[in-house]
């Protein structure tokens, strides 16, 4: 794979539908010895094993439809949200559907580009793959890009815990990645999303990601979250990301199982957003609505 | 608080569309996967919210 041909900001791979195609068909191969993911599980999911995410060789998807719900310059956006995740946060707000990798419907990737070319023509400005955690299904994800016009702004949202085998899969295919850094240190990660080592894994994927594509990362405010995990989190952006586009999200929605922490049985109050935009002053951040 | 959201459906183009509300006891209301459709119905219902009136795409049909 020549992964020379991408780069950011238009640096999108030329002839993207036809690389698409082949990564998709390598990534089926890699289904054989999984490390898409940072949990690296090493399971043969064309045998039928399944790691951490549960997930088998087959995508399902949950959702997809035109919606305005995400970063202004990215919307109207066809949104694709496929089942399954490799993280378990406690509120995620798709719990049921990212916690199980079959639910909803089989995923057709030519039905779906139909559809998405059918979005883009009555005026949807981008198309966006998220999940769950789409990384967890490059193979369906990339067959996607391979049916979508070469010209169509596209989107990777993502948790930013994949691994550089998924990586390399993915560069030049998307024009924007929309990167969650969720975690402002190792201990809530573990607490509230039963994973390891977060903090190092996402910035590497955001540091790659911000040489290879156009990145927006996103901080959803979590209630009682502001100085453990918003400062570190706008800290490290300032120092290592200094410009980004930051989207700082005060929206926090105690769904799914977030009840099993204190913390989190409630919305983010009025002083918790104050001081977390104070903080994105004091550190410069670029934050874009 | 009630965390049980209220799903709202729209058919556009025989396809089924999916918005949800969470409305928290201060009265702050909060939209998950909101479509033009229900941007455009919230924005009738108070078009002084700026937030809303910034998403209501100039696309209708999109």
């Amino acid at each position: 794979m020549n992964c020379t041909e991408s780069a950011k900001q238009g640096r999108i791979a030329v002839g993207r539908p036809a690389i698409a195609r082949e990564r998709a068909r390598i990534a089926q191969t890699m289904l054989a010895d999984c490390r898409f993911c940072a949990h690296d599980c090493g399971v043969n999911r064309l045998a039928g094993e399944t790691g951490l995410c549960h997930a088998g060789a087959e995508a399902h998807f949950f959702c997809a439809q035109t919606e305005v719900s995400d970063e202004l310059e990215l919307i109207p956006t066809f949104a694709v949200a496929l089942s399954g995740c490799d993280l378990r946060c406690d509120f995620c707000i798709t719990g049921a559907s990212s916690w199980n990798p079959r639910a909803g419907t089989g995923f057709n990737a030519q039905a779906m580009a139909a559809k998405a070319n059918a979005a883009l023509l009555h005026g949807a400005q981008t198309i966006m793959v998220l999940g769950g955690e789409p990384t967890i299904h490059l193979p369906a994800a990339l067959e996607f890009v391979s049916l979508l016009p070469e010209t169509a702004k596209l989107i990777w949202k993502t948790n930013a815990h994949g691994t550089a085998q998924a990586r390399d899969l993915l560069d030049g295919m998307f024009d924007v990645w929309l990167a969650d850094f969720k975690f402002g240190n190792d201990d809530c990660a573990q607490r509230l999303a039963k994973t390891a080592d977060y903090v190092r894994v996402v910035e590497e994927n955001l540091l790659w990601a911000n040489e290879h594509s156009e990145l927006i990362v996103r901080h959803l405010l979590m209630p009682g979250h502001v100085d453990c995990c918003w400062q570190p989190v706008a800290e490290w952006l300032a120092g290592n990301l200094p410009g980004v586009k930051v989207n700082l999200r005060s929206g926090f929605w105690p769904a799914w199982q977030a009840a099993r922490h204190l913390e989190l049985c409630r919305g983010i109050s009025t002083d918790e957003s104050d001081r977390a935009v104070r903080l994105a002053s004091k550190f410069d951040l670029n934050l874009i609505p | 608080m009630k965390t049980r959201p209220n799903k709202t459906h729209h058919k556009s183009a025989g396809e089924s569309q999916v918005s949800e509300l969470l409305i928290l006891p201060d009265g702050q209301i909060l939209v998950h996967n909101l479509t033009p459709a229900f941007a455009g119905l919230l924005h009738e219902l108070n078009p002084d919210a700026e937030q809303i009136a910034s998403r209501v795409t100039r696309h209708p049909s999109a």
